[in-house]
């Protein structure tokens, strides 16, 4: 199966500023988060990937198209018309109605006209928009703004979808109802999704895959649940009894006890070789009646955090 | 229960053929003139156009008929009698005679308002994309640069056409059919294709500069100050230097509309020296400053107008 993404040691710089450096990655198609702190090179990366500019060193491909960057070429055009791109920015034209602001994203990818308007019906219903469609794109609520922004991305059915930030302020129900959209894209329908965003909620409800970009480097690729599971045995400890001796014991054993807030509960680390046993040892040498042991998943949350930190450059 | 419309709402893939970029640009020009249609102040501009346009109109049938019937005739005015050929004397200036000035001066006059219709304009169809982020929504289609602003200045120059080289090819089919048809059209063909010319320069230059301007100033009460001083405040001026202060007729070259106008006359084969505003200088002075202005736009064009601000 053809690779949504196959990058080769790309590299990127504006000036002496080095962007992106050396990101080597395959993707295969599907649901892609792409996440990384403000100023990681995502939006570098973006822009390389939808050939508004070329990388200055490497080579990649989207769907086996090679990548371009800002030329008036064929082959540019051709990658652009792989990817429907939602922008963060509100990228409504004031002034036309919805089904006219949609018809004419269909027109800029090149439908012919009727068709484009045609289309632009049929995405305006299936995106819950078809009893707003004459309506001017400046009056639409936030969430029906995002809609629209979605219908013109959708508009020339490609095959990849590149969503910036798509819940960007979106009450939880429309933020609920965009989630499901895009995982129904993406699972009944075929598309690749890459979605850009700074909300890790969002990736972990709707993508298999994270890419993890930080420095303009690349900090962590693989499914959702790969990355969770890359952890040291570590549990979750619910206790009832004195909080502190249990703590400072725990660590005199060599359990490291990892910072954690609820009075109640601890987060323990087991070193390699050592057994779940010694928990309630040290427990009951504490006078400490543990309630439960659970395993304790790294979030994706603290994943992120993980592989962005300085110190994980 | 499954509602029977329920297939409506399932998305539907769509296979077909896409057109090359061009055509975007096609589409953007009837988006354009869509959305400058939808606003009332531009009927009403266009509505002040044509009043124009009919005074052109009206006066050339009235100038011809006046000097096949009634030239030799006099009439009682205020006691005295006067020839009806003296009373149309105020239109001997404005040449409507069919002649290279008489389209130039139609053109001339219908500048005031296209000057204002552009300054509107500007600010929907360009200003609007970057203060409100759709450029985005353009740049991040499969065209260039070049598509998006053919696409901006095919709308503005529809407009422009509308306003000036659409009536004047009217103006001229009335003139032929005022006087020997056959003799004015087919001694004409070569100030017919000067209108034409004068058109596209006027569609090219203006819109060119519109765009630009547009981009820089975005909103609309700037963007009519910088266009008011464009060809207000450096016309009042040249005429300053020119004509109190008897500077060189070169300094008419900062008034671009006038610089506009003498090329217009020179490529409809009138004879510049005796075109409004004298003295003046030559037109390829003038098409040298009107060519210098639209590389200064291009350029700027070329610097602010990015792919890059897609994704921010």
């Amino acid at each position: 199966m053809t690779l949504l993404l196959d990058l080769q040691k790309l590299s990127r710089t504006f000036g002496t500023h080095t962007a992106l450096r050396d990101v080597t990655l395959q993707v295969p198609q599907g649901l892609v988060g792409l996440l990384g702190p403000n100023g990681a090179g995502k939006s570098t990366l973006l822009k390389i990937l939808m050939g508004l500019i070329a990388p200055t060193a490497g080579t990649g491909r989207v769907l086996d198209v090679p990548l371009g960057g800002d030329r008036d070429a064929r082959d540019n055009w051709r990658l652009r018309r792989l990817i429907g791109f939602m922008p963060e920015a509100d990228a409504l034209v004031p002034g036309l109605k919805g089904i006219e602001y949609v018809a004419l994203a269909g027109e800029l990818y090149g439908m012919p006209r009727k068709q484009a308007l045609r289309r632009a019906h049929e995405v305006l219903t299936y995106l819950d928009l078809d009893e707003a469609r004459y309506r001017p794109v400046e009056d639409y609520s936030a969430g029906m703004k995002q809609r629209a922004k979605l219908a013109q991305a959708l508009i020339h059915d490609p095959p990849v979808l590149l969503l910036d930030e798509p819940t960007s302020g979106l009450d939880p129900s429309g933020r609920d109802k965009m989630l499901k959209l895009v995982r129904e894209l993406g699972n009944l329908h075929g598309k690749s999704i890459i979605l850009s965003t700074h909300l890790l909620a969002d990736v972990q409800a709707v993508c298999e895959r994270v890419v993890i970009i930080a420095g303009g480097e690349l900090r962590g690729v693989g499914t959702v649940d790969e990355l969770c599971a890359r952890r040291d045995d570590r549990f979750r400890l619910r206790f009832v009894g004195p909080k502190e001796p249990f703590e400072t014991a725990l660590t005199a054993a060599g359990l490291i006890s990892v910072k954690h807030t609820t009075p109640r509960e601890l987060r323990v680390i087991l070193p390699p070789g050592r057994s779940t046993l010694e928990l309630f040892q040290v427990a009951a040498q504490t006078n400490v009646s543990l309630r439960a042991v659970l395993r304790d998943d790294v979030s994706l949350d603290e994943l992120f955090r993980q592989a962005t930190a300085p110190e994980a450059a | 229960m499954t509602n029977p419309t329920d297939h409506l709402l399932r998305y539907r893939p769509w296979k077909g053929e896409l057109n090359p970029p061009a055509y975007a640009s096609v589409a953007m020009a009837r988006s354009s003139l869509r959305l400058l249609f939808r606003r009332k102040i531009f009927w009403a501009l266009y509505a002040l156009a044509l009043m124009i346009f009919f005074f052109f109109f009206y006066g050339q049938y009235l100038v011809v008929w006046i000097q096949l019937l009634t030239a030799n005739q006099t009439v009682t005015f205020g006691a005295m009698p006067v020839r009806v050929g003296e009373l149309t004397k105020f239109l001997d200036k404005l040449n409507l005679n069919g002649s290279p000035h008489t389209f130039g001066n139609f053109i001339w006059f219908e500048g005031y308002i296209t000057m204002i219709v552009l300054a509107l304009a500007g600010a929907v169809l360009v200003g609007n994309d970057f203060q409100h982020g759709s450029l985005p929504f353009y740049l991040s289609k499969p065209i260039g640069r070049r598509h998006y602003v053919l696409g901006k200045m095919l709308g503005i120059g529809a407009f422009i056409n509308l306003l000036t080289t659409v009536p004047a090819l009217l103006l001229f089919l009335q003139a032929g059919l005022l006087y020997d048809w056959q003799t004015y059209y087919t001694d004409n063909v070569l100030l017919l294709l000067g209108i034409l010319a004068y058109g596209l320069l006027l569609t090219v230059v203006l819109s060119l500069l519109l765009v630009a301007t547009a981009v820089w100033v975005r909103r609309t009460v700037p963007l009519i100050m910088i266009w008011s001083g464009l060809f207000v405040l450096c016309r009042t001026v040249a005429g300053f230097l020119v004509e109190a202060q008897n500077f060189s007729p070169l300094w008419r070259l900062i008034d671009l509309w006038n610089d506009l106008y003498l090329i217009g006359l020179w490529l409809m084969r009138a004879d510049v020296e005796s075109a409004k505003l004298g003295p003046n200088p030559q037109p390829w002075q003038a098409a040298l400053v009107v060519g210098g202005l639209c590389a200064i736009c291009l350029l700027y064009l070329r610097k602010r107008i990015q792919a890059i601000e897609i994704v921010s």
